[in-house]
């Protein structure tokens, strides 16, 4: 089938005249009328290109044979003693039997998708795949042996595409699949899909407006966008027909997406030269699992649903390091998402939320995740709810640089359960409701801080979660009735907090609601604390009115609570309340800013006999503080990249070390132009940090365009002064900081 | 008249050390023309002032300068008829026919006779002919002769006399023709008659009606939606959400945001070729989608032909993206 190259076909460069096209229609068809004999190929060489009988049987070839659409006799004798035909009660599956050092397989064009029923995808079957081991603590599987990436300076799309039903997918690397990699004006480029090569001119190529979406593994019915064959005009009230069945069950699982299976030091994914789109693409699919995957170094988010995901089950991934040039949320879920699950999972250092629902159908459970270190680049909750009656417990939420949990006033949301969850270092509520139908740019990303109380009936209208009150305490401090007998570790210093008895709080909240009280840790400007720990549960009386007795609190502790109605459901914490005791004043303690190191994945180690380490000599390092950039400009300077490489040496040698990028402009333009800009500038200091490989969990992103001047003058060279990106590194204790200007850059 | 008011640094010049000037008008022997019985109808008057200067001089003593007088001649009228002019809406657009009433009434003592009224209509409204009437309280008053049209000016000739005091009601019917969007819609009426054989004529009542443009309007609406596109087409099918607080400009400099849902709509837009892009900065997370069905949407912006008072409308389709800035 040869289609013209239009400006939209010709995005499709496929390199293989048997291809996805040609194969893809006739495989529906072929499917209806006989049913395909379950095969079972081992590919055993890395090559990718045309379909050849030729010496190896190649992924390729393997995925057209398992489909259906190969068939044994087009095969050379080589290549067909790879396959074997099971019974048809047996899962097709393509196994790897890969040479010792050819186990990456660099395509040259979009591999046919899976498309019959039952395929086991499985690079755990290759030889040296070490099933057991470990590599990092966080997720107890070996690393992938067999890489799939595209071939240098070629846009492929999608690695694997999923099209037929319970499909797995298993201990693959998979990375590099994007779009748009191609600057059409310069360079030269060519359509392989013809018999003969034919040049393509830039025009054919010219793109104004994204591809369909691409992802290292994409889940959806069969052809999907850009494939409008099935759909030769649009669905008039769904996105597709009823006969674009999703792809039902599939199983993504022990895979690495995004990143080769070789780990740069301290256990971090190495960054490709080409960073893939999205991880996950649950396009079109019901049921899928996807379970204890690394999910690192995407563009865009890790996991991501567009049109049906329902019933979505993502438990205990990793998934760090994600939306560095795109959506920036870890798991975005948009469409149609009832019943999805998602459990178990380290979710950080992304540059967005977490988990952000996008106007979605249907209701979620968000359970027992670690959701921490993430928003470094946008400001944003670490949970965004829309919809209604989700469920978020158990989680830890924190070091987020927004609220943690934002329940949106449109479109409205109501009985959304946040019970359970721990919250520290946010910058926000911990629980935020949004009110009075507020839409604006904030309000979708790190809600409007504290709600009064209702004053009238319009507000279960316009607020998130029916407006449930927060909690209120009868008093601003509860004095415990003694206080035990401290520890001998606290004993001399008599302003040591200590141990209180249990001590009775009381205030109101809206009867019929469900009271967790909390201890409290911080206090951000509105005078709210994050909820640490949940302590104590008790519930509202008729009245309105709440009892509760709560123990294991220190004198000078902070207590809040938050109520949840079983129709409305959670509301946001109550102002807290601090805890003294009758014979001695309370001495706040003071917070304890996060002393482990921020560090989303910690290699895993073998128990070893431990070393005594030889303490080291202090001593002083000196660390850039700024960078600076030309006129108008944010990409780093050659000269700007060495005073980074030293930013970038610090860093790697003082794994504790936090840095706040903030990027500065000089006063001239506008407010918001030179906002932007200074938020361009602290963007592409920190992604070439990331690339020198600073985890991205350790970098903020912050800009305060031309607020922050370094200097009153006006001369060019105040304002090259002024032109820089601050490094402000928290807790650089045995850093010195010293000021630089060897890549200062005077417009002329 | 003319004062000369020294400036200070020329007073300065001459030695005046001048801290102070006080500038009086005095008006005298004026008659206002209220007064009508003391002057007889058509007889010349003369209104004569003169203005007096005061100022403290350097010795600070209060001086005063008296200029000369000047005289007005002026012929007082006998202000017998008041008119009063109304019309049945404040606005119209072309098309519409507009109701207007005229009152006049005689607030002299005599009676005044040949009674008729001078109505200059705006530009574009034209008198709907026979539509004009009028009455004397409940007595119907017959138009004789016939209203006369010269132009834009219409005279009434009402065949009764007015007796002080008494009121005569005229109402007609004016249709605005597509021209009245030049004019200001501003009309002036004048009354006037005969009392004692002298010539009685009445102040001028005005009534401005504001003219819209109606059919005739240069302007028209854009509507259109941000929504994120699943399939590729370009249209919003349920599934596929608005996007809120996505910001537009368009090719006049307005800048536009849609709402929770996605939607935007912009008024009195000039008709002609407009043109609106999407500012991509302003919905994070999301880029232009492709559109697998019709080459044209491929584009950062969308142009359409908006006719007058026409309903134009421009979507645009987004897609989760993964390059930000790069395009």
């Amino acid at each position: 089938m040869q289609r013209p190259v239009s400006m939209l076909t010709a995005a499709t460069l496929s390199l293989t005249t048997v291809g996805s096209f040609f194969v893809n229609q006739t495989a529906a068809i072929a499917q209806e009328i006989t049913p395909v004999p379950s095969f079972r190929a081992v590919v055993n060489s890395n090559a990718d290109g045309a379909i050849a009988p030729d010496q190896g049987l190649t992924l390729r070839e393997a995925i057209l044979v398992v489909n259906g659409i190969l068939t044994l006799e087009q095969l050379s004798p080589e290549e067909r003693s790879q396959v074997t035909q099971q019974a048809d009660t047996e899962a097709p599956r393509i196994d790897f039997n890969l040479p010792v050092g050819e186990t990456t397989i660099q395509v040259v064009g979009e591999l046919p998708p899976l498309n019959r029923d039952g395929i086991v995808l499985d690079g755990t079957t290759q030889p040296g795949y070490a099933t057991g081991s470990q590599v990092i603590n966080e997720l107890p599987t070996p690393a992938p042996v067999v890489a799939i990436t595209p071939i240098e300076n070629l846009e492929v799309r999608r690695g694997i595409t999923i099209t037929a039903d319970n499909i797995t997918v298993r201990g693959l690397s998979i990375y590099g699949f994007t779009g748009d990699l191609s600057d059409p004006t310069s360079g030269e480029f060519f359509d392989f899909r013809g018999w003969e090569t034919r040049h393509l001119d830039w025009r054919e190529l010219y793109r104004a407006t994204a591809t369909t979406p691409p992802a290292d593994i994409f889940i959806a019915h069969r052809l999907p966008p850009p494939d409008i064959t099935k759909q030769p005009t649009p669905a008039n009230f769904a996105p597709f027909y009823d006969d674009d069945v999703p792809a039902r069950n599939a199983v993504i699982e022990d895979n690495w997406l995004g990143f080769p299976p070789t780990l740069a030091g301290n256990a971090q994914p190495e960054t490709p030269v080409v960073r893939s789109a999205f991880g996950v693409s649950v396009f079109n699919g019901t049921g899928a699992t996807i379970r204890r995957n690394w999910i690192a170094n995407h563009d865009g988010s890790a996991i991501i649903t567009a049109v049906d995901a329902s019933n979505l089950s993502v438990t205990e991934n990793v998934i760090t390091g994600n939306g560095v040039a795109g959506m920036p949320d870890a798991i975005r879920l948009e469409g149609n998402i009832d019943q999805a699950r998602i459990a178990g999972n380290l979710v950080c250092g992304n540059d967005g939320s977490g988990v952000y629902l996008f106007k979605p159908k249907g209701s979620i459970a968000v359970e027992n995740n670690q959701i921490v270190y993430n928003s470094r680049r946008l400001r944003r909750a670490g949970v965004y709810l829309m919809g209604d009656r989700h469920v978020v417990t158990g989680n830890q939420i924190r070091v987020q640089a927004g609220p943690g949990v934002v329940v949106t006033a449109f479109p409205r949301s109501v009985g959304n359960r946040i019970q359970n969850n721990q919250f520290t270092n946010l910058e926000g509520l911990s629980i935020d409701l949004v009110q009075l139908n507020q839409a604006g740019v904030q309000d979708y990303q790190r809600a409007d801080g504290p709600n009064p109380q209702r004053d009238s009936q319009n507000r279960r209208e316009d607020t998130g979660n029916a407006a449930v009150n927060a909690p209120q305490f009868v008093s601003k401090t509860f004095y415990a009735l003694g206080t035990q007998v401290g520890s001998a570790a606290d004993t001399p210093l008599l302003a040591a907090p200590k141990q209180a008895t249990a001590v009775e709080v009381f205030g109101t909240a809206d009867p019929g609601s469900e009271i967790e009280i909390y201890r409290a840790s911080g206090l951000d400007r509105f005078g709210y604390a994050a909820l640490a720990e949940p302590l104590a549960t008790t519930t509202v009386g008729e009245d309105g009115k709440f009892k509760a007795t709560v123990a294991n609190l220190q004198v000078g502790d902070r207590i809040s609570a938050i109520a949840t109605h079983p129709t409305d459901g959670t509301s946001e914490p109550a102002a807290p309340a601090m805890i003294q005791s009758l014979d001695q004043a309370a001495v706040a303690p003071t917070d304890q800013s996060a002393s482990s190191i921020p560090q989303c994945v910690t290699a895993y180690v073998p128990p070893a006999p431990p070393e005594v380490p030889v303490p080291e000599e202090p001593i002083t390092i000196q660390v850039p503080t700024r960078i600076h950039f030309a006129l108008d400009q944010s990409n780093i300077s050659p000269a700007t990249a060495k005073v980074l490489d030293r930013v970038a040496a610090v860093m790697l040698e003082n794994p504790a070390l936090v840095v706040d990028i903030e990027g500065h402009t000089d006063p001239r333009a506008s407010d918001a132009y030179n906002k932007a800009l200074g938020q361009r500038r602290a963007l592409s200091a920190r992604n070439y940090l990331i690339r020198k490989g600073i985890a991205p969990e350790r970098m903020t992103i912050r800009s305060q365009g031309e607020t922050q001047r370094v200097s009153q003058g006006s001369s060019r060279v105040d304002y090259a002064r002024d032109r820089r990106v601050e490094f402000i590194f928290r807790d650089a204790r045995g850093l010195e900081l010293i000021v630089q200007e060897e890549d200062l850059q005077i417009e002329r | 008249m003319q004062f000369f008011i020294p400036s200070r640094r020329w007073l300065r010049r001459l030695g005046f050390g001048v801290v102070g000037l006080l500038v009086s008008l005095l008006m005298g022997g004026m008659f206002l023309a209220g007064q009508a019985q003391d002057v007889p109808a058509g007889q010349n008057i003369s209104i004569t002032n003169t203005a007096t200067a005061g100022f403290t001089d350097g010795a600070g003593a209060s001086r005063n300068v008296t200029s000369n007088p000047t005289t007005v001649r002026a012929t007082p009228s006998p202000s017998e008829l008041v008119i009063l002019k109304t019309g049945d809406r404040a606005s119209a657009e072309p098309g519409d026919s507009v109701v207007y009433r005229i009152q006049v009434r005689n607030t002299g003592t005599t009676t005044v006779t040949n009674l008729q009224v001078i109505d200059t209509l705006p530009f574009g409204v034209r008198y709907i002919e026979n539509s004009a009437r009028a009455a004397l309280g409940n007595t119907p008053v017959l138009l004789d002769p016939p209203p006369d049209e010269d132009g834009r000016t219409v005279t009434f000739f009402l065949a009764t006399s007015l007796a002080p005091n008494q009121t005569v009601t005229l109402s007609y019917g004016a249709l605005l023709t597509p021209d009245a969007v030049r004019g200001n819609g501003r009309n002036l009426a004048v009354a006037s008659g005969t009392a004692n054989g002298v010539t009685v004529t009445s102040g001028t009542a005005s009534f401005a009606l504001a003219i819209r443009p109606g059919i005739l309007s240069d302007c028209g609406t854009i509507i259109g939606r941000v929504f994120v596109d699943k399939n590729f087409d370009g249209e919003q099918q349920p599934g596929e959400p608005g996007v809120p607080n996505a910001v537009l400009f368009f090719d006049d400099g307005n800048r536009v945001t849609t709402d929770a849902e996605g939607l935007f709509s912009l008024a009195y837009v000039v008709a002609g070729t407009r043109t609106a892009t999407l500012d991509l900065t302003s919905l994070p997370g999301y880029t232009l989608a492709p559109n697998l069905y019709r080459i044209e949407k491929n584009s950062t912006a969308r142009m359409v032909k908006l006719s007058p008072g026409g309903l134009a409308r421009m979507n645009f389709a987004v897609t989760p993206t993964f390059q930000e800035g790069r395009r």
